[in-house]
């Protein structure tokens, strides 16, 4: 298009050229642009490359904000395991709760009533405590008496030991001095009848044999108390025994002594007792000699012993079909020196019940005796239990 | 041999009379000396006082001593006995009215030989007395230290 006209080549020139010129600054302004575009290109890209540097620094944050994300939902799954977890162990724990709610609740029931007692208790104690006080004052006042009482005591206990003590010399006295006498009165009256028989008539040989009598007689009295006292300072010695045993040695001895009596012994094997064997032997012997003594004039003499339970003690019993006593006079069988019978019926010197009465109190014991005339006595006796 | 004596040491004479008329109706002849309490009897056996001449006579064979004994009694003098060495064999019956148990026991602690009650009934006595007299005068022998002891006095 160039070589078409030449003004208007020129011109076309001219026209190019200031096309060319406009082009040119056109494109200088493009490049301008260009330039400006490219510097702002390469700040865009500088911008992005920093976006793109931050994007990666960004990636990497977000890589870690991932796996930190990731983690985190790691560690909510086992948080979330753990909470399961724990709520169950809640439950239970809610369900024990409940339970010991429970248990609470009747411990505190009970806890209150403990509480209500105890106040009881306390109000009961106070009482108590004011009783006791009260009994300290007393106590206070009747100390004064108390001290009085144990001086009368003491000298109450003196006075029982002078007493046993004189009662020993007084035993010991008899036992000497009083048998002297006796056997003067009977020895010498025993020479009068032995040396000078042809000087006596029969009257006072006769006269001889009652001093002689009433000699022996006092001998005898004097035998028995000494026994008596003698058994009641007796140390007793508490032991199990049997009085069956003693009761067949005792009939043996009042066989042997009168061998012509029948007497039939009723006992049972064994009579199982607990007390001192001497003292319980002088017992039977004097209860069987009487039973013994008072069958002399019965037709088939009987003597019986057993045990019988009564209140729920054990009590003992000799029993015979002998002579009896009137009840009436029963409460001078145990009197010493008192006799139901005459001496010319049964012999005896009113002691021996005595004598077994002492014994048995003094084993903390009682005896009463029934009986009957002429159909016989029982005699009942009772001894404290064993320890 | 030299005739056996006897020493009787009473204080009642009714025992006394007694005593003698049971061992000579018995046919027991020996020397019966009587001392009438204690300190007496013990005069007698170690040869003092109003007995400072039996030194030359020998001692009893036997002691039947009493022992309620005014002054000193039998227990007393049984002792006294058992502590010399002229009298420490000398045989000793305790002869008495006692039937007390602690009477017995404190004779025989003090060294009784023989420990004999007198009974109250005369027959039960005589034949008491005859038989100690015939055990100890003839059946018994005495311990031959007595001799010794006579010497020795």
């Amino acid at each position: 298009m160039i070589a078409e006209r030449p003004w208007q080549a020129a011109a076309s020139h001219i026209g190019a050229l200031a096309d060319a010129q406009s082009y040119a600054r056109a494109m200088l302004n493009i490049l301008e642009d260009a330039g400006t575009e490219a510097e702002r290109r390469n700040d865009t890209q500088r911008a992005f490359l920093n976006i793109l540097d931050d994007a990666d620094d960004e990636r990497g944050r977000l890589a870690d904000t991932q796996r930190a994300v990731l983690n985190v939902l790691d560690d909510a799954a086992a948080e979330a395991d753990r909470l399961a977890d724990t709520q169950r162990a809640v439950l239970n724990i809610l369900d024990d709760a409940a339970a010991e709610a429970d248990r609470l609740a009747d411990t505190q029931r009970a806890v209150l009533n403990i509480l209500d007692d105890a106040a009881a208790e306390a109000d009961r104690l106070a009482d108590t405590q004011r009783a006791v006080l009260n009994i300290l004052d007393d106590v206070g006042l009747e100390k004064a008496n108390a001290e009085r009482a144990v001086v009368a005591l003491q000298h109450a206990n003196a006075e029982v030991e002078t007493a046993n003590r004189e009662l020993e010399a007084f035993s010991y006295s008899v036992a000497h001095d009083l048998r002297a006498p006796l056997r003067s009165i009977d020895g010498f009256s025993q020479a009068l009848i032995e040396d000078y028989d042809d000087k006596l008539d029969e009257g006072g040989r006769t006269y001889l044999r009652f001093v002689r009598e009433g000699a022996l007689h006092m001998a005898g009295l004097i035998n028995d108390l000494l026994g008596l006292a003698r058994i009641s300072r007796a140390e007793l010695k508490a032991t199990p025994i049997d009085l069956a045993a003693i009761a067949q040695a005792t009939i043996k001895l009042l066989r042997r002594a009168q061998p012509e009596r029948t007497v039939e012994l009723i006992a049972p094997a064994t009579m199982p007792a607990f007390g001192d064997r001497r003292l319980l032997a002088v017992v039977l012997e004097n209860l069987i000699g009487n039973a013994w003594k008072f069958t002399g004039k019965t037709e088939r003499p009987r003597i019986e012993l057993g045990q019988m339970s009564q209140d729920g003690r054990t009590v003992n019993f000799v029993r015979d079909n002998g002579a009896g006593f009137d009840m009436a006079y029963s409460d001078k069988l145990f009197a010493v020196f008192q006799r139901l019978h005459s001496v010319g019926e049964f012999e005896g010197l009113g002691i021996g019940l005595a004598t077994v009465q002492r014994v048995i109190l003094r084993h903390g014991g009682q005896i009463w005796a029934e009986g009957e005339v002429d159909l016989g006595a029982t005699f009942y006796f009772t001894l404290s239990e064993a320890p | 041999m030299t005739a056996q004596s006897v020493l009787l040491v009473e204080d009642n004479a009714g025992d006394e009379a007694l005593t003698l008329r049971a061992l000579k109706k018995h046919g027991i002849v020996n020397t019966v000396d009587v001392t009438r309490d204690g300190a007496e009897a013990l005069e007698y056996l170690f040869c003092t006082g109003k007995y400072a001449l039996r030194n030359s006579e020998p001692p009893p064979s036997v002691v039947l001593l009493d022992i309620n004994l005014p002054k000193m009694s039998g227990l007393e003098v049984l002792l006294h006995i058992r502590a010399d060495q002229r009298t420490k064999l000398l045989p000793v019956v305790l002869l008495t009215s006692s039937d007390e148990e602690r009477d017995s026991l404190d004779g025989y602690r003090n060294g009784a030989n023989s420990y004999v009650r007198k009974p109250v009934e005369f027959n039960e006595f005589a034949a008491a007395v005859q038989r100690v007299g015939l055990y100890w005068l003839v059946l018994n022998r005495n311990p031959p230290q007595m001799q010794i002891a006579a010497t020795a006095a």
